[in-house]
């Protein structure tokens, strides 16, 4: 269907649109209109993507002086697979309503494990090994050796990609990663290294958030992004966790002995290059002389790490003259190796500034804040000049710049914590060095600096405000939309005490009460007798789930669930979820029904849909607060009350009821769909709810 | 509909005998909940008040939609009708059926309207044959062979109603696909399951057996009674039946009986087809003979084979001892209906009722009662498309359930009486 709104033309694949979806995109074009950034919170099943993806596209249709590009960023592969389909079909449309003048390049990128068509790559079995092996045969010291000697393997579709240069285009249209490694496989070209050329030209790029907000690889992807792109975060209801997590980093001792081991390989091949090509060691300290901004003019193929900091300030500078060396970085990097080895032997928790953390490093092990910044940059270099390709071995080193480049670079919003045992297992150390970043601004600020319009938009964004504060960023439109009921689909619940009229909760004092556990185990129990197929219960915490089910084991409850449904637990191993998840869809096909016991903040609660019969029921046993004591979320907590004057107490309350909110809409992902969610505990009713969160129809 | 009422009267009967062992361990605050069932007599209206649920009204649209579902397929085109079919009723006895949320229990509400549903099904279809399946403890038992009696089935099934175990789809539909697949290919093949459980626990993978009945062309149907299951509603998608779940008893009791007329034949049997049938003469008045049904001898009332002259008690059947398919004719003449069903009868707004133009309708055609609620405000009706005559409500069900003709037209077109259709 084709309809207005204001100047534009909209055209909507669909013949029917949700008042919603209408009313979103009157929003969305008053902020591309203002320039500006917005905030939209419309819940999942509603139809926000082909909303989004219509008014964009249409905007920049009826706009053809002012071209703007379409970034949109996904939290996974699946849902860019969705995206792009969706996409395809708006295209499709607007072609036939308009012609050719229609055409538009919209592509999706993902990493070379999702894209790569070559067999011998794809063998290896994860992200970083295909990495890796991809770079073994397309390296450009590989492809001259390959020239000389035809003995050396190389890429046969990287090869031809190359031979086709500026010919290798994709015609406009709508490539998923599918249609992507189909076209590479019959042009023969590599799918990866020509979406990656291809993302400067087309209009619209979809890709994951990694991709502009992790500094590391926004530096080489996103740089040539033009001003006038709005950018997506979908699903973005957890982005200022993602943006914390892109600046964090943890070191381990085995991260320090994988790092030591790396630094002896390393100096290995110094003395080797010194005895054979001692030329090279010395062009590579001049061009550090010069400046790392020369850099520019190395193949794309090399172009495989980046500065984390913001790369504008080190670029200009030259590289601090005491690790312009080789041997003398490695002396350097040894030092601080060493340095973090003796933190680690502490045998209290300690926590520190960066500020003061430099400090230390300098007066004990002798380096500067400067020579920390350039880490990073200087051991890309120095890896680049001796052809190391297997990146995938010295992960552990790179680990220590990064950590040594961010504590060198910020001062403020990051802290260091020393943990010398985990805190549930006090007997076993194993002590952790973390750089834990507090302020989710910091990764994000250059994405609002530099485009245009920036939309973060889910399901849950309640409560709306908190998000500008936890981002620092001023959005021009921030609205929540609510849903639009043909009929009763959902049925939300909450209970607040068990059949026996005692209060349920996961409050720490009530938690291990035999009344509460009981009365939990009866309510499931009533709930698998009535509701067919499956059911998906959530809990606060692994050790809280252990500790339940082993209760309801020792009394029976749990036989009795069984004799209804089969029972199926989420584990800290990746593996076995899948096995138990495939098994529990099983259950629910052949008609036997399933109950799946998982965890609020684990895989499932975030990334897995129980639609459909997949789930019909879902109980959230608890409010699932954060493990309050973490040093980390205590020192974050800390640093919101001084910057951003956001209480504790609602910064938790705001994370536990999204995680809560986030839980229970696994169980419904359309219109059609229908289910009931109860959530269990007395806090939801007295203290926690009045306000406006969770779903917004629940009364 | 005496829905709520009635259910409190059989509920206040139950409650002393069996509420002890049933309810025991329920709190005294359930028990309340679980017997009165309060909330369901009730129903909410836009400003949000509740008040009693207006059931006449409200059954009335349910059967206007479901006649308008039924004769949208019927009349869009000619289409082939299964008249002689050949239904298994599968009816799960497992743990479930004992439940109460039926008032007096799952079970006994089954046999009830199952009772009533075998009658009219003959009715119908006095040429198609039935047989009984029940699941008890995870197993399928035959309770009846495929036959045309009603009297025989329903008597085995009242003498079965215990229940106990799981329930299995699989076993179930395996030993009716056993059954099915001996006869003839002219006969609709046909599984209606009353469902009470929420889950199956099969022996092996359900969806091969599926696979399996879908190639022998059985049409599986099931009526639920707790709640929607993904694997009914797989079955009914992949066999081409009907997936409904019941709400209450007055709900289960139109799910159930909407399989009584004959569904669309499949496909691949709508090929004409001969089959043979015998027309026997009924035995004079006092006559004796041997049964070759029961094998006994017998006085009177008996029809002879025409061709092997063999005695048989009831019609229609098959002979037990030459296998012609027995019928009479009105049992032919009584299937004929479900071909040419009679058009849907419109629905009026009673405010036309005031129309000073059509002053001279303010009786029913059908019953001559006024077609004015008490205290003269008018009440809803229904006009026949054909003729323009006016009906009531309760008419308007009688001529598309029982009658099968419109006294209006009929009247028309040979000027005749119109009690002459009334037989």
């Amino acid at each position: 269907m084709k309809f207005q709104i204001e100047d534009v033309t909209v055209y909507f694949p669909y013949d029917h649109i949700y008042p919603e979806q209408y009313s979103y995109m009157i929003e969305l074009k008053r902020a591309l209109d203002a320039k500006g950034h917005c905030l939209l919170e419309m819940p999942t099943g509603t139809g926000k993507t082909i909303a989004l993806l219509s008014l964009i596209t249409s905007y920049s249709l009826s706009k053809p002086q002012s071209p703007i590009k379409l970034i949109y960023c996904t939290r996974t592969v699946h849902e860019m697979e969705k995206t792009l389909a969706e996409l395809k079909l708006l295209h499709n449309y607007q072609i036939k309503h308009l012609g050719p003048q229609a055409r538009i390049l919209a592509i999706g990128l993902s990493s070379r494990k999702n894209l790569c068509v070559n067999p011998t790559v794809l063998a290896a079995e994860n992200r970083d090994s295909v990495d890796a092996g991809c770079r073994k045969l397309t390296a450009s010291w590989v492809r001259a050796m390959a020239a000389e000697n035809p003995n050396v393997p190389t890429c046969q579709f990287f090869e031809n990609y190359e031979k086709a240069a500026s010919a290798a285009v994709l015609p406009p249209g709508v490539y998923t990663l599918q249609d992507l490694r189909a076209f590479g496989k019959e042009k023969g070209w590599c799918p990866y290294f020509l979406a990656r050329h291809m993302v400067q030209f087309a209009n619209v790029v979809v890709y994951s958030y990694q991709y502009l907000l992790d500094p590391k690889v926004a530096g080489i992807i996103s740089k040539e992004m033009q001003k006038e792109s709005v950018v997506i975060f979908d699903e973005a209801h957890n982005i200022d966790n993602v943006c914390i997590e892109a600046l964090s980093v943890s070191v381990r001792r085995q991260t320090l002995e994988g790092a030591t081991r790396n630094l002896n390989r390393i100096s290995h091949e110094i003395d080797r290059f010194k005895a054979t090509d001692a030329s090279r060691l010395r062009a590579e300290y001049n061009r550090l002389v010069e400046g790392l901004a020369l850099r520019g003019n190395l193949p794309i193929t090399d172009n495989w790490l980046s500065n984390p900091a913001l790369p504008d300030d080190i670029l200009k500078e030259a590289v601090p003259g005491n690790i312009r060396r080789a041997e003398h970085f490695l002396h350097v990097l040894r030092r601080l190796v060493q340095y973090l080895r003796g933190r680690l032997e502490t045998e209290n928790v300690e926590k520190e500034s960066p500020v003061g953390f430099v400090a230390s490093i300098s007066s004990h092990a002798g380096i500067d804040q400067k020579a920390l910044k350039f880490c990073y940059d200087r051991l890309h270099s120095l890896m680049l000049t001796l052809e190391i390709t297997d990146t995938d071995e010295f992960l552990h080193i790179q680990t220590i710049c990064d950590f040594a480049t961010l504590v060198g670079t910020y001062g403020r919003g990051f802290s260091i914590i020393i943990e010398p045992f985990d805190e549930r297992m006090p007997h076993i150390p194993d002590p952790v060095l973390q750089l834990s970043c507090h302020d989710a601004s910091l990764a994000i600020k250059p994405v609002f600096d530099r485009f245009q319009s920036v939309v973060i938009t889910s399901g849950t964004l309640s409560p709306i405000d908190l998000y500008p504060r936890l981002l620092n960023f001023h959005p021009v439109v921030s609205r929540s939309f609510t849903m639009s009921l043909t009929r009763d689909c959902i049925c939300p619940m909450v209970l607040t005490r068990g059949s026996d009229q005692l209060p349920v909760s996961t409050k720490f004092d009530m938690r291990s009460d035999p009344g509460v556990v009981r009365n939990y185990g009866k309510l499931l129990l009533e709930m698998v007798s009535v509701v067919p197929d499956g059911i998906v219960c959530f809990f606060v915490s692994y050790s809280y789930m252990d500790g339940i089910i082993n209760t309801w084991n020792d009394t029976g409850i749990l036989k009795e669930i069984m004799q209804h449904k089969l029972v199926f637990i989420e584990t800290q191993d990746v593996v076995e979820t899948t096995l138990a998840l495939d098994n529990y869809r099983r259950a629910c096909d052949c008609g036997r029904g399933a109950v799946f016991f998982s965890v609020a903040r684990g895989k499932v609660a975030e990334g897995i849909d129980f639609d459909r019969h997949y789930g019909r029921l879902v109980i959230m046993f608890g409010v699932p607060f954060q493990y309050t004591l973490s040093k980390i979320l205590m020192a974050r907590l800390e640093y919101l009350r001084d910057t951003f004057q956001i209480k504790e107490g609602d910064f938790l309350t705001f994370d536990a009821l999204r995680q809560a909110a986030q839980c229970v809409g696994r169980v419904i992902r359309s219109k059609a769909d229908y289910g009931m969610m109860i959530f269990a505990d007395k806090r939801l009713l007295f203290e926690l709810l009045p306000s406006s969160y969770l779903i917004p129809d629940m009364d | 509909m005496n829905n709520g009422g009635g259910k409190r009267i059989n509920g206040g009967t139950e409650e002393d005998d069996d509420e002890d062992d049933v309810n025991g361990d329920l709190d005294a605050w359930e028990r309340t909940y679980t017997d009165e069932r309060s909330w369901e007599s009730l129903q909410e209206d836009e400003s949000g008040l509740l008040r009693p649920i207006d059931n006449k009204a409200l059954y009335h649209s349910q059967y206007r939609r479901r006649l308008r579902s039924l004769s949208s397929i019927a009349t869009a085109a000619r289409i082939q009708k299964g008249l002689i079919r050949y239904l298994y009723v599968v009816i799960d006895l497992s743990r479930a059926a004992s439940e109460m949320d039926f008032r007096p229990s799952r079970i006994a509400v089954i046999a009830k309207h199952v009772e009533a549903f075998i009658r009219e099904f003959f009715d119908q279809n006095p040429l198609s044959q039935v047989g009984l399946v029940t699941i008890k403890d995870g197993v399928a038992y035959c309770l009846t062979d495929l036959g045309g009696s009603p009297e025989s089935h329903i008597k085995a099934l009242m003498n079965k109603l215990e229940c106990s175990g799981d329930s299995s789809l699989q076993n179930a539909l395996d030993l009716i696909d056993g059954y099915l697949n001996q006869i003839p290919s002219y006969g609709h093949r046909e599984v209606l399951i009353l469902y009470s459980a929420l889950s199956t626990c099969d022996p092996g993978d359900i969806m091969e057996t599926i696979q399996k009945c879908k190639k022998s062309k059985i049409r599986c149907s099931v009526i639920g009674l707790a709640a929607e299951m993904f694997i009914c509603k797989h079955l009914c998608q992949e066999t081409g039946g009907i997936y409904t779940v019941a709400l209450d008893e007055s709900h289960f009791k139109e799910l159930i009986l909407e399989h009584a007329p004959p569904p669309p034949a499949i496909a691949e049997f709508a090929i004409a087809n001969l089959i043979k049938m015998g027309f026997p003469q009924r035995a004079a008045e006092g006559s004796m003979s041997i049964c070759s049904c029961h094998k006994e001898a017998k006085v009177g009332a008996g029809y002879t084979c025409p061709r092997c002259k063999a005695r048989v008690c009831e019609l229609p059947t098959e002979c037990c001892i030459c296998g012609l398919t027995l019928v009479s004719s009105p049992h032919l003449a009584r299937s004929y209906h479900h071909l040419f069903p009679i058009a849907p009868f419109d629905e009026v707004p009673p405010s036309h009722l005031n129309d000073p133009n059509n002053k001279l309708q303010r009786n029913c055609f059908g019953c001559q009662q006024s077609l004015l609620n008490p205290g003269n405000k008018p009440g809803l009706f229904v006009v026949c498309p054909n003729c323009k005559r006016r009906f009531c409500l309760d008419c308007d069900i009688y001529i598309h359930e029982s009658l099968h003709n419109c006294p209006g037209c009929e009247s028309f077109r040979h000027s005749k009486p119109v009690i002459s259709n009334e037989e």
